[in-house]
């Protein structure tokens, strides 16, 4: 079984955003990484970059696949975690500590609203 | 059977890299006549004698598989038998021509490939064949782009190309690269082409359907009249990846099917050895209608002379040249050895083949009746770690985790080349990996030169060259 | 007459090892009678005629064959501009016809494929040492190919917001051909850009090459044989106009003349084939390295370094992610198949010379120009070089008279030379033909 937290909530493209109030933190779920498999490229966009709900903020490569990562909620970026460009295994270690990619600000709660809880995310991918 | 690859090395390497056994620095602009701002200013390469050289290819050919080795039933591949006459043939001195030469003084070459355009018509069903594209996919690129001419000459503005989702991955790049929006076909039921789908798919946008027949799991598209009317009543183009052409060898042509595009696969088909993975040449058969659209230049004999000629409508050049002239060559060889009779049978004995290997497997295969290729399912198993394990018996596994739309995959082909003693090897290479132990799967390959690579380092620290070795 | 041979006598195909009598056994096994009934083919597009190719024993197919390339002249061929022929060593063909590198297949399975996978490291490696960029792919499949993958690659770099594709005015017509085709369906455009006396017109590239511009390609030698003198000069103004420099170029070359990254280089294209290979009808190499920032960008195969189980060090195909058989539509290209036994065949030859041996190479491909340039300009209605450069293996020659009749005559004397125009001839001369330029210079005399 994955790992789902219910600190967070998650859209169908399996990014995650958490719920404990700004700066919001974005990543991929514990599921993701494992259909993924062995990650070894993660591009992020730059600090200070505004990102609207649904937009690519970025690119996750594996052995055997590539995915475009897209923004869970509008908000701008105050931070990406630059240890993924030199551990881009971090993702898979470490999904929703260490392997997180962004932090949002400014974000819009309306949208973090309506984003799946664990469980409705947690029955999509069974 | 001991099935021991060669090893050699050390507890660091297999062999030696050329760099490794010396190189030297050579002041260059010293040693030119040239003024010192044209030429560089030193080059260091590596220095080996001709006799330190043979050895070391020599021991890497030793720490490779190829179809000489053994069974090689990769499917959609197509690793049959190389004739070795064809390389004489290819090496003829006279041959070697400089591609600029006036075409009065180069008859044989000319007639030579007249000649393969014309076998390959035949074996299609096609009026006119280029052999120009390099490759496959050069093929694709080549055969949509004269679609796409072909729209447009009637100012006929399409935007889409369909592929099946079972497509080799060429197909949808083809298109992609020659400006096409992608339109991919779920797979039916039966493993073939739904018609509700591809009813869905085709509208006034639709510039071709690409299709493999029989498609990548050896299976014919038996509703292929009733497709080729949905497509060609759309206004569409037919298009035929020639990749499993090893099935239909005389027995079914693309150009009766309804096909009105096609390519060939060269090293597939017709025994080209495929060099490590190239070069192959993707020759394009058209119907009448295209062939003004053809690249330029073509060739064609008016009055027992050949000569070469740019068709009024041609798009252009797909390669600076006439193509990859050695493996054209030995395909024409290799067709003329086996004339009407030779190719039929090669398709049936390719046929009759897989068939056989299936029934000695003890595996799903959940598609059929297939052709020259099956895809069996490892079930729970991991495809690629039983492949690996495959590997232990002195086989070649086959393709794995492809096409997807089967779980975990094992899509197989083992060509003519392999008489039933062989195949019953190869049977029980398959039966033996996927019953043998999850720690079995897990440690394997252990008698192939390498155990197992990680491809994750590979490509998390790209290190492409000595120079990038040296960095470490 | 039939071959000796187990099968001649077979109405089948002879590279099929079944006997008759296995034939039935695994007919049997399968629960048919025959293999016809193992085809799933409806009626309506079987195919019941004759295709109507005659099978013929090997043996008559050699003579078959030898007589039709007979037919071929036996000229001594003063050719070149995107085709190059050098002395190629027995030993290099003697390995690589090694079955067991000449019959595998692309290295899917690298635990089985590490002689081959070590052989394209090295030619990448050989490739990064010449150019001196960092990452060399596997091989595109001619320099035509790989400067239309290099102009998409342009056009997918983030940096680069252009869409014009500027090419010299002096490029050969096939080459713009091909590239013409390669950017059909995409944003970019292929404008061209003046050329002074056989070089770059620099002041007139540097007009033109803007922010609208994604790619700048410059040959050196160029198609007419001139070695560029301003290739500086044109690093600085793709840098400036925010666009890529593309350098075409050819593997015996790169080893005399300026090192493309030393001049700002982003991508190098062109003939690798220029070793390895003997004339084969065009049947090339394509050369393509680039920076290490354009890495994921790149088209094609990559071989990469890693460790297997034992800790070894081994090579495998890598960053594959960026490749049609995973990424389809989204691909890099959608190049599969390329011309990886060619280019073993170049590290072979590559390695064969050795520093000494290609630096000797390129300097011979200078003099014997230079000599037979003069030795050509002596003769009445005849200049050569036409352009005041230095020239690499080739030259342009003015003639007086109609440049088609003299070539024919030329050819009627035994020597092929390429006709650029009314009253352009083109010359090449290599180690190759080196020895045999008194019989271009005597039918040059005749012709004239």
């Amino acid at each position: 079984m994955f790992e789902t937290p219910d600190d967070r909530k998650y859209q169908e493209s399996h990014e995650y955003a958490t719920t404990d109030g700004e700066p919001v933190t974005v990543g991929i779920s514990d599921f993701a990484q494992d259909e993924l498999g062995d990650i070894v490229f993660v591009e992020l966009p730059e600090a200070g970059d505004e990102m609207s709900q649904g937009e690519e903020f970025g690119v996750i490569e594996s052995i055997k696949a590539v995915s475009d990562l897209y923004v869970p909620v509008s908000g701008v970026v105050s931070a990406v975690n630059d240890a993924l460009f030199d551990q881009p295994e971090l993702v898979n270690e470490s999904p929703y500590d260490e392997g997180w990619m962004l932090k949002l600000e400014d974000v819009d709660d309306a949208e973090l609203a309506e984003l799946l809880t664990a469980d409705e995310y947690s029955e999509q991918t069974e | 059977m001991n099935h021991d690859q060669a090893r050699y090395g050390d507890d660091d390497r297999y062999e030696p890299l050329l760099s490794e056994t010396g190189t030297k620095t050579v002041d260059v602009s010293e040693e030119s006549p040239l003024p010192d701002g044209l030429t560089r200013e030193e080059l260091e390469l590596p220095t080996s004698s001709e006799p330190e050289l043979s050895r070391h290819y020599t021991r890497l050919s030793q720490m490779n598989w190829s179809v000489e080795t053994g069974p090689y039933p990769l499917g959609s591949c197509t690793m049959k038998y190389n004739p070795s006459f064809t390389e004489d043939v290819a090496a003829d001195p006279n041959a070697a021509v400089h591609p600029e030469r006036s075409e009065e003084t180069i008859q044989g070459t000319l007639e030579l490939l007249a000649g393969l355009q014309d076998y390959l018509a035949r074996i299609g069903g096609m009026d006119a064949v280029t052999l120009q594209p390099p490759a496959g996919a050069a093929g694709e690129f080549t055969g949509i782009h004269v679609a796409k001419a072909y729209h447009e000459s009637r100012n006929d503005d399409r935007s889409e190309v369909i592929v099946p989702a079972s497509a080799h991955g060429t197909n949808f790049a083809s298109a992609a690269m020659a400006g096409y929006d992608v339109v991919e076909l779920p797979s039916g039921e039966d493993g073939r082409v739904d018609l509700d789908a591809l009813e869905a798919a085709v509208s006034e946008e639709t510039a071709a359907l690409m299709l493999t027949n029989p498609n990548t799991v050896g299976l014919f598209e038996r509703d292929i009249v009733e497709i080729s009317e949905m497509v060609h009543d759309a206004g569409g183009l037919l298009y035929y990846d020639g990749a499993n052409l090893n099935a239909l060898l005389g027995r079914a042509r693309p150009g009766d099917m309804g096909f009105d595009v096609m390519h060939y696969n060269v090293h597939k088909t017709f025994a080209t050895p495929h060099g490590g993975g190239g070069p192959g040449a993707g020759p394009v058969g058209v119907r009448e209608e295209l062939a003004e659209f053809l690249p330029r230049p073509r060739v064609r004999e008016q009055d027992g002379q050949y000569e070469l000629y740019d068709p009024e409508r041609s798009i252009g050049k797909v390669h600076g040249y006439q193509g990859n002239w050695l493996v054209l060559v030995k395909a024409y060889a290799y067709i003329a050895r086996l004339g009407d009779s030779g190719l039929e049978d090669a398709s049936a004995k390719a046929v009759l083949n897989a068939n056989y290997l299936a029934e000695q497997m003890e595996y799903d295969i959940p598609y059929g009746p297939f052709h020259h290729e099956f895809a069996a399912t490892a079930g729970d198993r991991d495809a690629a770690d039983v492949a690996k394990r495959m590997l232990d018996y002195g086989v070649h596994p086959p393709t794995t985790k492809w096409p997807e739309f089967v779980p975990e995959a094992m899509l197989t082909e083992p060509t003519e080349a392999e008489d039933k003693t062989s195949l019953d090897d190869l049977a029980a290479a398959f039966n033996g990996a996927i019953s043998d132990s999850e720690e079995e799967l897990a440690n394997a390959p252990s008698k192939t030169t390498a155990q197992r690579i990680d491809q994750a380092t590979a490509a998390r620290n790209p290190r492409l060259s000595w120079h990038a070795l040296d960095e470490q | 007459m039939t071959d000796a041979g187990r099968h001649e006598h077979v109405d089948g195909t002879p590279y099929a090892p079944h006997t008759p009598a296995e034939t039935a056994a695994m007919l049997d096994a399968v629960g048919v009678d025959s293999e016809a009934d193992l085809f799933d083919v409806p009626e309506a597009v079987q195919f019941d005629g004759d295709l109507g190719i005659e099978k013929r024993s090997e043996r008559e197919l050699r003579s078959e064959l030898s007589e039709t390339f007979a037919r071929n002249d036996d000229l001594t061929e003063f050719l070149g501009r995107d085709h190059h022929t050098h002395y190629v060593p027995s030993v290099v063909d003697d390995l690589s016809q090694r079955a067991e590198f000449l019959t595998s297949y692309t290295q899917y399975q690298p635990e089985i494929a590490q002689g081959f996978l070590q052989a394209l490291f090295e030619y990448q490696s050989l490739i990064a040492e010449l150019t001196g960029l960092p990452v060399a792919n596997c091989s595109m499949y001619d320099a035509a190919s790989g400067l239309g993958e290099a102009a998409r690659l342009a056009g997918r770099v983030r940096s680069v917001s252009g869409t014009r594709v500027l090419v010299p005015e002096l490029l050969h017509e096939n080459k713009r051909a091909v590239l013409d085709n390669y950017v059909d369906g995409t944003d970019l455009a292929v404008a061209t850009y003046p050329m002074d006396d056989g070089n770059v017109d620099v002041d007139a590239l540097s007009a033109l090459a803007d922010n609208e511009t994604a790619l700048v390609y410059v040959e050196n030698p160029t198609v007419r044989g001139t070695i560029e003198e301003h290739l500086g000069d044109v690093g600085e103004i793709t840098d400036e106009a925010g666009a890529l420099f593309c350098l075409g170029t050819d593997t015996a070359a790169l080893g005399l003349l300026e090192e493309p990254e030393s001049v700002g280089a982003d991508v190098v294209v062109g003939e690798a084939d220029a070793l390895g290979v003997p004339t084969a009808y065009g049947m090339g190499l394509g050369l393509l390295a680039t920076r290490e920032e354009f890495l994921r960008q790149v088209p094609g195969r990559l071989v990469g370094a890693s460790e297997d189980a034992s800790d070894r060090r081994t090579y495998t195909l890598t960053l594959q992610t960026r490749e049609q058989h995973i990424r389809k539509e989204r691909a890099t290209s959608n190049i599969c198949t390329n011309q990886a036994w060619v280019a073993l065949r170049t590290a072979m030859h590559l390695a064969w010379l050795g520093p000494d041996g290609l630096v000797d190479l390129g300097n011979q491909c200078v003099q014997e120009a230079a000599s037979l340039a003069t030795e050509l300009n002596g003769i009445r209605g005849v200049k050569a070089p036409v352009h005041d450069r230095h020239h690499f293996r080739e030259f342009a020659v003015r003639t007086d008279q109609p440049a088609p009749a003299i070539a024919e005559d030329i050819e009627a004397g035994g020597c092929a030379v390429h006709v650029l125009d009314d009253h352009l001839l083109q010359v090449c001369v290599t180690d190759v033909n080196a020895s045999r330029t008194d019989e271009l210079v005597d039918a040059f005399e005749e012709a004239v």
